[in-house]
């Protein structure tokens, strides 16, 4: 099977295969681990917002057609907006509590989901391709869509970093991430603070879920698979560690496509659990977290 | 039990005090007759087999729910406590289904087959603190629930094991599996109970409060984590065992990761410091889905609600409600003085 | 004679009343079991849908008729999720609570295995579906339960045969879903093509992947000619057919179950362009036009999952066999009447046919014409109807 690797439109696919998974799965995981990182929130809600992401760009690519890029930051917004209250509602009861959190949060997604089963049924729905054409080069076809989608997820990922390194706020969100007392003391206002990272991870997350629901279908579950990825991404990364669910997303995509295209479905899901655990065990911080 | 009012400050330590009253003690006592009496003598009143299926299933769950809070007394959640679940049902129905052998052999080679895993890989995975155990643990038991279904010649893969028989005649009936289900399920929760009020117990405490300061004084933490951790699963994989001879059907869907959250919503909505969360929480999530069956599209929406208001404002759980209300009243009193 | 006149209109009065009483309303409540929560719930829609249907026009009418009294028809209908465990509770809270005798549903092995566990001693009507062939070929021959809808045992190897007539595919690729729906299919899905000679490539993927791509960069390598989506849900269908597209894959795409076909259009797009298909139900049918009014009606304008009309169909028999039977209290006679009622014509599906003892002892296996259709200008044309 390994042979398959020496043929040249094989191994761009599997590249570009991986690239694309990872590239969700990096923008899904990042808006779980800021909230864990900064409130100790397990968001077991995070799903609901990728949907709610998803439905978004339906609505406003899909049905009103807007200029993509526009719908794609306007739908994110659309979701983070509202999702302050629910914040105000919600959230807030369980900041630095994580098992309340989980338990809580876990009745918020139940809410959300069902919520959106009664207003949008549950047939799977499409989003058109915003670029509907294939790349061809040396042998190896590349849908456009996907390569957006990469594009789309390295712009965020560097916008985010930028926000975090070279502003204020990020530099105050940074601190309140180490050490929330602390930061206090410093004159951090921490509500604030919990606010705009409260955005911030939904923006990212319902981002997301416009361009996996593009990608894929659009449907009241679709949440469920981006939380279990984020999950697992943000072991692998190493919790509330934000370069960690880069390279954790990174190196899931490509184990799943690389895996999965050389040994079959059942072996890619046993080898990526085995290499988490395996990795926990020895090195429980994940790849770039830091040691307790 | 801190207060912030004013006179709860002097409520906050009289309470207490009331508390250890033997007159308060006796209450308890009674109480804890009154229901065990009650629990015997129900069945014979009321001839609902659907109760009967609610009752047996809450106290078949209760094994499960109290065995996972020995675990979290140790300090470490587990999410993969339905593999276990699995493992000692599996191992139950194919030692009574195929090699013909007693239900009781049965069930207890199911909870020594689930300890035996336990005890491999224990030793490993306890090491690793908080939020990487529960990481590793669901993996492991995605992993498990995988085995369950790729593993078709023993499990019967996804499409799992049907017509298992109960066991025997006599118990085919629900009302006599209740009081089957009544024993097993108050052996096993006692067995629960015991371990908590004994020096191991003692020893469980000291390593969650501070696992280093414990090993400083002597405690053999890893060991005593193993071995609750052991026990623990042996435990469920016993629940395994007699949930399928009553369901007469296992599948690997029971045993996955929705199941093993289960046993830990019960544990966090019930309460986590003491036995009486788990048994409280199973109550609560077996009966409360039923109680809102009518609703039909609503059903999952307000269960969810219930779930946030629960965690919101009882952060304890349901076993800090008695301390919430004694809390609401104190500061209620406090309020009517002059 | 003033005091008998007043006799008589006494008399008379009594009897006017008595008769009254006689016709007078009463609830029958049927039961319901279907997959309302998670990714089943299409299908779970889809049984509560077409059973809500079929009640509406006999309660507008006036009720159900049988042996001089008139029924109002109540449904009750639990959620399974999806599991043995739920579909167990279901059954004993509709038999032991709400004392139910007829079941519509559920769909899913795992689910109907465990409520037939439950109403099989206590004598309740199950009309259900369920692929694996356990549910009808077991010790007790399935004395009350009946299958709605056809499995892979009945249609495959009627379907294998008319691909191999019109396709002719050399070596067919087919994805199963690693549980219960794929391991009860897949093995007899591969004999069947390889009994008329047919290569295949196989391979399993873990429920809730989303991303195909890996496994089907796989299949292209393996010079595969066409891609067979079997019975794959509807939303991993249609993301095949796309992703398959993306990948390069020119070869021919069908579908040997499911049916998913509109869902498939939906999320495939162009991609779905010359895609061919199983298909359970005729929408464009003169009866099928009249289905969907009387859903979009009542549902508003949506995808109608193909699952439907046999659940339409399972509750409109159910009606004739009461009213046949006779009664809606003694199942026996009713199961009997069940029995016997081929070539009545429910209007869904034409008439009635029951078979099976060959493949599971007991003839409660319902045929019924299925179709072949594919996708033409992002239309469904219909290709062939290969009768039972």
């Amino acid at each position: 099977m390994l042979s398959l690797l020496s043929n040249p439109t094989i191994l761009g696919q599997i590249v570009v295969n991986g690239l694309s998974l990872s590239a969700i799965y990096v923008l899904v995981a990042l808006g779980f681990t800021l909230l864990f990182g900064i409130m100790r929130v397990v968001n077991f809600a995070h799903g609901e917002f990728v949907m709610l992401g998803g439905f978004a760009l339906y609505y406003l690519y899909g049905m009103l057609h807007l200029p993509w890029l526009l719908a794609l930051v306007l739908g994110a917004l659309a979701v983070a907006v509202p999702s302050l209250l629910l914040e105000w509602l919600v959230f807030r009861w369980f900041y630095q509590k994580m098992f309340q959190s989980m338990i809580g949060l876990l009745g918020l997604s139940m809410v959300l989901m069902f919520t959106g089963l009664l207003v949008w049924d549950a047939y799977e729905r499409n989003i058109p391709r915003a670029f509907d054409f294939m790349i061809k080069t040396h042998g190896v076809i590349l849908p456009a869509d996907r390569l957006v989608t990469i594009g789309a997820a390295l712009a965020t990922l560097g916008g985010f970093y930028l926000f975090m390194v070279h502003t204020r706020a990020g530099l105050a969100m940074r601190a309140a991430a180490q050490d929330v007392e602390i930061a206090e003391t410093q004159g951090i206002n921490t509500r604030r603070i919990y606010q705009l990272a409260f955005f911030v991870a939904i923006l990212l997350a319902a981002l997301a879920g416009g361009l996996y629901g593009q990608i894929y279908a659009v449907s009241p579950f679709m949440g469920e698979r981006p939380l279990l990825v984020a999950f697992v991404v943000v072991i692998l990364g190493g919790m509330g560690s934000i370069p960690g669910a880069a390279l954790g997303g990174v190196i899931l995509g490509f184990t799943e496509s690389v895996l999965g295209t050389l040994y079959g479905g059942s072996a890619a899901a046993y080898a990526s659990f085995s290499v988490v655990i395996l990795l926990l065990i020895f090195r429980p911080w994940g790849l770039l977290g830091t040691p307790e | 039990m801190a207060q912030q009012t004013g006179d709860g400050m002097t409520q906050g330590p009289a309470l207490a005090l009331a508390l250890r009253a033997p007159r308060s003690r006796a209450i308890k006592y009674g109480l804890s007759v009154a229901a065990a009496v009650f629990l015997l003598v129900w069945p014979l009143f009321v001839h609902d087999r659907f109760l009967y299926h609610m009752a047996i299933t809450l106290l078949l769950a209760a094994i499960g729910a109290s065995s996972l809070h020995l675990i979290i007394r140790t300090g470490h959640v587990s999410l993969c406590h339905a593999a276990f679940l699995g493992v000692g049902a599996y191992i139950c129905v194919n030692l009574v289904m195929r090699l013909k052998l007693p239900f009781a052999v049965g069930i207890l080679a199911g909870a020594g087959g689930a300890a035996l895993l336990a005890l491999a890989i224990g030793p490993i995975i306890l090491r690793l603190t908080g939020k990487y155990f529960v990481l590793v643990t669901f993996l492991f038991g995605e992993i498990v629930r995988m085995v369950f279904v790729d593993w078709q010649s023993l499990t019967g893969g996804a499409n799992g094991i049907l017509e298992i028989p109960p066991p025997s005649p006599f118990f085919a009936d629900p009302q006599h599996y209740y009081y089957l289900a009544l024993a097993l399920s108050a052996l096993c929760v006692g067995l629960c109970a015991r371990i908590l009020t004994s020096e191991i117990g003692r020893a469980i405490d000291s390593i969650r409060e501070g696992e280093q300061l414990a090993e400083c004084a002597g405690v053999p933490v890893i060991r005593i984590k193993v071995m609750v951790f052991v026990i623990a699963c042996g435990l469920v994989g016993f629940e395994g065992g007699v949930q399928a001879h009553y369901s007469h059907y296992v599948s690997p869907q029971a045993y996955s990761i929705t199941e093993s959250l289960n046993f830990i919503i019960i544990n966090v909505i019930g309460g986590m410091t003491s036995l009486v969360g788990p048994l409280l929480g199973t109550g609560f999530i077996v009966i409360t889905p039923e109680l809102l069956r009518g609703y039909v599209e609503l059903q999952q929406i307000i269960f969810g609600a219930i779930l946030i208001l629960v965690m919101a404002f009882l952060p304890g759980g349901l076993a800090g409600l008695g301390g919430r209300v004694q809390w609401l009243m104190g500061r209620a009193r406090g309020a009517m003085r002059p | 004679m003033h005091a008998l006149g007043k006799r008589i209109a006494f008399g008379a009065l009594l009897l006017a009343l008595g008769a009254s009483q006689v016709s007078a309303e009463e609830v029958l409540k049927i039961g319901g079991i279907g997959t309302l929560s998670g990714g089943g719930t299409a299908w779970g829609l889809a049984i509560k849908r077409g059973a809500e249907l079929a009640i509406d026009e006999v309660n507008k009418a006036g009720g159900l008729k049988v042996a001089g009294q008139t029924y109002k028809i109540e449904f009750i209908m639990y959620d399974d999720q999806y599991t043995g465990q739920g579909g167990k509770t279901a059954a004993e809270r509709l038999v032991f609570q709400d004392k139910v005798k007829f079941i519509i549903g559920p769909i899913g092995s795992n689910p109907v295995l465990s409520t037939i566990e439950i109403t099989t001693p206590e004598k309740v009507l199950v009309l259900g579906d369920g692929y694996t062939p356990a549910i009808l070929k077991n010790e007790a021959h399935a004395p009350y339960n009946f299958r709605f809808t056809l499995t892979n045992l009945e249609f495959t190897p009627k379907m294998v045969k008319w691909v191999k007539e019109n396709l002719h595919p050399k070596k067919v690729g087919i994805l199963e879903p690693n549980d219960a729906i794929g391991q009860a299919v897949a093995p007899n899905l591969i004999k069947a093509y390889k009994e008329v000679g047919i290569d295949v490539w196989s391979d399993f993927f873990e429920r809730g992947t989303k991303e195909f791509t890996p496994l089907l960069t796989r299949m292209i390598a393996s010079d595969v000619d066409a891609l067979d989506l079997n019975f794959n849900a509807p939303g991993d269908s249609g993301l095949m057919l796309k992703q398959a597209r993306e990948a390069g894959f020119s070869g021919l795409v069908y579908q040997m179950g499911g049916p998913s076909v509109p869902e498939n259009i939906e999320i495939a797009g162009k991609s779905a362009e010359g895609f061919i298909s199983y298909e359970m139900y005729d929408f464009t049918s003169p009866v099928g036009k009249a289905l969907t009014e009387e859903y979009d009606a009542k549902y508003g304008k949506g995808i109608i999952n193909s699952q439907l009309p046999a659940f339409y169909n399972a509750t409109k028999i159910l009606f004739e066999a009461l009213r046949r039977a006779g009664t809606v209290t003694d199942t026996t006679k009713v199961r009997d009447t069940i029995e016997h009622m081929d070539g009545y014509d429910a209007g869904v599906y034409g008439p009635l046919k029951w078979t099976g003892m060959e493949t599971y002892g007991v003839n409660h296996q319902i045929d019924l014409p299925f179709f072949i259709v594919k996708v033409q200008d992002g239309k469904t044309v219909p290709l062939a109807e290969i009768k039972p």
